[in-house]
């Protein structure tokens, strides 16, 4: 059998590094004609990286792309239109200022735009695909909704025979989302090719054929029947195993709550509603973990309990002190310590040096009169420094030139330091090679053997699975199922991930 | 086949700024030979007289300091504003601001003594660039309105309210219907340092220095790094942003302020519509040269002042002053040209079809 004769797309073992990074290690994905095709996959899957190849924005170092079955080396986007690629990326490219018909043409016209020609040529065009749209209107007027149908219609006034949508539906409310799924069907049905990138399981199952899973830069499941499968099959997929390195720890009894949460309700970045009166509980000496497919709230949990997002419902209290409307420094005051998902840029600041990161949670206690105590601040910093081993330059040069795996240790170890109850780790290993990946996930468990209330949230499931004393499951903002990780399967887990109900 | 590509280097290289700005003014120079030579004078007399003018003698050095005081100062404003990720572009209104409430003052305290007088005129300086700044600030803290446009606009309404009392009801009746404010009073005026140096030069090096002192060495200083660094980060470590931006923005406009509350006081005769001559502007170059460093703003400030002082004194030689502000121009531009190689390295490289940059 030869793909060739009905793939539009094929890429085949995509090859593609950055300093420090592969970011496709031998991905393929084949497309065919007039089909929906999802490609999942986690952060750093390496979706974006085979996207941007596919539509000229990288080039890839090995493999082959093949369109209608023939080889293409696209130089830019333009390469890659021309070749029936359009792309319609997350954040918009759209002037606010123009009106839609503008917008549309904008660059892909060599005569002198006429207004209500062109407007009444953009009107049917976007009749014909149900992209209901009034071309006279300028942009800023438009909803998020709206405006993502004019990136579409960009994309179909160029011809693009091969769309690919980059999580069209984040910007989306869910009755936007369903009305994306209808016009992409007509698109289809038109003998359009659609890519489509989602975290969304639902809607992978919805409204799409053909589904790629991909995982550490390569396609670890290629062109399921979306038909033959289901989502939690597909979470499964994407939250893969990493090899296990730390043992599992021997339970403890687990002590008095120190982390509650209550109905808590909050906003995306986007202002949509995110965490639908979500609640737990952590206690002392143990580690409870979060489980989830990304963008279900995990991240937005994790900064409404750190004070850097307000809470729109619902309470949270540290040590059995209420602190749902109090600021950063109050919680880190109850005894909260914090390791966030970006660690340079909010856990660390990329341009002060390693002392000046090291002091940053007890700085207000070095002081001497009104001045910094320089000696004391060192002092803290090098204390740091050996009890964690983080490997390090000149402390007084900035903290950008260290490795990933030891700006965590001087990160995790500065919120260990001050004798945390309570400490929320986001992501805590993502990205860190295997001997960091260890020393941070001991230092976790040592923490939980002092009596800390450790609660974990990760996409690494085997991590979840070794680490934590209770599982938990967050979808669409909301615990939907906790399990014990010694007697539950990995299944089970993955099911309640996709939403399904489930009880152990 | 090869080309040459900028790769960013590991580290700053040492001492990069203080060569790129040499650099600048190397390549400044080169383009007033030039230009010299194009409108038909001898570049070497017309360098020459400059440098005769700005750094020969105790007298020309006592010019030189006088006029690097409002540059020093309104780098500093820039600069404080700037450590933070904030741009003050008004610093040129807040110096006519504060050069006003120094006029009120010395209108209003006619008789007191001279100490008293002087400080309360600096004081009021102070004050009266904070004002003009704290719209800004809380604009920019409470509601994240953009402080350039707000910092740039009000330069206008301080100009437009410092001509309407100049032509209204500070006019000096015994002006012969100038629109000229009276002379100030003797007890105004700040005392002498040397030849034609007022204490001014004093105080400025007073504030800088001090000011450098409480950025690198006090918990604020380090609060203003951190937010400086990374907005997220400060917010995670619990500093509020918003008392920052708002108190960063307000202190910037009040060492603004101060700047022409001493060039009242030390350099004028009355307060015109010229008492600023551009300083305010001329400190946004001034902090971008010296990295927005204390240190550096106190030397770019005291070279600006030379370049400006030797450009009014060539206008005898039938040289317009013109070529002092195209010189600075080119200092800035040099010096961020070469700047860039500080930062980067040239490297050789090899074309071959399958490089993969992005």
């Amino acid at each position: 059998m030869t793909p060739a004769s009905t793939a539009v797309v094929d890429l085949v073992n995509i090859w593609k590094r950055f300093p420090g990074v592969i970011a496709n290690a031998g991905a393929s994905l084949q497309i065919k004609t007039g089909s929906i095709h999802a490609v999942l996959g986690e952060n750093g899957a390496g979706k974006s990286t085979l996207m941007n190849v596919l539509s000229g924005v990288y080039r890839h170092d090995e493999g082959q792309v093949l369109i209608d079955g023939e080889a293409h080396h696209f130089r830019s986007p333009s390469d890659a239109l021309n070749a029936g690629i359009g792309m319609v990326h997350q954040e918009f490219r759209l002037v606010p200022s123009f009106t839609v018909a503008e917008n549309v043409v904008l660059g892909a016209s060599d005569r002198l735009v006429r207004r209500t020609a062109v407007e009444k040529e953009v009107g049917e065009l976007a009749e014909r695909f149900g992209l209901a749209t009034d071309p006279s209107r300028p942009i800023w007027q438009l909803s998020m909704g709206e405006r993502q149908r004019v990136e579409i219609l960009k994309a179909l006034w160029r011809n693009a025979r091969i769309l690919i949508l980059d999580e069209p539906t984040a910007v989306l409310t869910p009755s936007e989302a369903d009305e994306l799924g209808r016009v992409l069907r007509t698109m289809a049905d038109d003998g359009r090719s659609i890519i489509f990138i989602s975290h969304k399981l639902h809607e992978v199952t919805g409204f799409c054929d053909e589904a790629t899973v991909l995982r550490g830069g390569k396609t670890v499941a290629a062109s399921l029947q979306v038909a033959d499968t289901n989502a939690h099959e597909l979470a499964g997929l994407m939250v893969g195993s990493s090899p296990i390195i730390s043992e599992r720890p021997p339970a403890r009894q687990a002590g008095e709550i120190l982390l509650e949460i209550k109905n808590l309700e909050a906003q995306s970045d986007r202002s949509l509603p995110v965490l639908h009166g979500l609640s737990l509980q952590v206690r002392s000496g143990e580690i409870v973990g979060i489980a989830g497919v990304s963008g279900n709230g995990q991240r937005e949990m994790a900064q409404v309990v750190a004070g850097l997002r307000p809470a729109t419902a619902g309470s949270v209290s540290i040590a059995g002190q209420e602190v749902t409307a109090t600021p950063p420094a109050a919680r880190f005051k109850a005894g909260l310590g914090y390791v966030p998902e970006d660690r340079l840029g909010v856990g660390l600041a990329p341009r002060l040096t390693v002392t000046e990161n090291a002091i940053l949670r007890n700085y207000r206690s070095l002081r001497r009169g009104p001045f910094l105590d320089n000696d004391q601040a060192d002092e803290h910093c090098q204390d740091l420094v050996e009890r964690f081993g983080v490997k390090t330059g000149p402390m007084h040069e900035p903290i950008a030139g260290l490795s990933g795996g030891n700006l965590q240790r001087l990160l995790v170890g500065r919120e260990l330091s001050g004798g945390p109850k309570v400490l929320v780790a986001a992501q805590p290993t993502r990205g860190l090679d295997v001997k960091g990946v260890k020393a941070i996930q001991d230092l976790l468990i040592a923490e939980r053997d002092a009596g800390v209330a450790v609660l974990l949230v990760s996409e690494d499931l085997d991590e979840l699975f070794t680490l934590s004393d209770r599982l938990l499951v967050i979808h669409d903002g909301q615990i939907v199922g906790e399990f014990n990780p010694e007697t539950a399967q990995r299944h089970q887990v993955g099911a309640a991930m996709a939403g399904e109900v489930v009880t152990q | 086949m090869t080309r040459l590509v900028l790769v960013r280097r590991e580290q700053v290289l040492k001492g990069g700024q203080p060569l790129a700005f040499l650099i600048g003014l190397v390549f400044a120079m080169l383009i007033g030979v030039v230009l010299l030579l194009i409108s038909g004078h001898d570049p070497l007399a017309i360098y020459g007289r400059m440098v005769e003018a700005s750094l020969g003698s105790p007298r020309a050095w006592s010019i030189t300091l006088n006029r690097a005081v409002p540059l020093g100062l309104a780098g500093l404003a820039v600069a404080v504003a700037g450590s933070m990720g904030l741009w003050n572009i008004g610093a040129e209104g807040q110096i006519l601001a504060g050069a006003m409430m120094a006029a009120w003052v010395a209108r209003l305290g006619e008789g007191w003594a001279s100490p008293l007088l002087i400080t309360a005129m600096l004081v009021a300086a102070v004050v009266g660039g904070a004002l003009l700044a704290s719209g800004p600030a809380v604009a920019r803290a409470q509601i994240g309105v953009n402080e350039i446009i707000t910092t740039l606009m009000l330069n206008e309404v301080a100009l437009r309210l410092l001509q309407w009392l100049i032509h209204g009801s500070w006019k000096d009746p015994e002006s012969h219907g100038f629109p000229l404010a009276p002379m100030l009073p003797d007890e105004a005026r700040l005392p002498g340092l040397f030849e034609r140096a007022h204490w001014g030069v004093v105080i400025a090096l007073g504030v800088i220095a001090l000011f450098g002192l409480v950025a690198s060495r006090t918990s604020w200083g380090y609060e203003l790094r951190v937010a400086g660094s990374s907005g997220a980060t400060a917010r995670y470590a619990g500093i509020s942003l918003k008392r920052k931006i708002t108190t960063v923005l307000i202190l910037s406009g009040g060492i603004a302020g101060l700047a022409g509350g001493i060039e009242l006081s030390g350099n004028a005769d009355r307060i015109t519509e010229g008492i600023s001559a551009g300083y305010g502007f001329a400190g946004i170059i001034v902090a971008a040269l010296a990295l927005l460093r204390p240190s550096g703003v106190a030397a770019v400030a005291l070279l600006f002042g030379a370049v400006q002082v030797g450009g009014l004194s060539i206008q005898t030689m039938g040289v317009s002053s013109s070529v002092s502000t195209i010189l600075q121009a080119f200092i800035l531009f040099g010096a961020i040209g070469a700047g860039v190689f500080s930062r980067y390295a040239v490297r050789r490289v090899k074309n071959d079809k399958t490089d993969n940059q992005s």
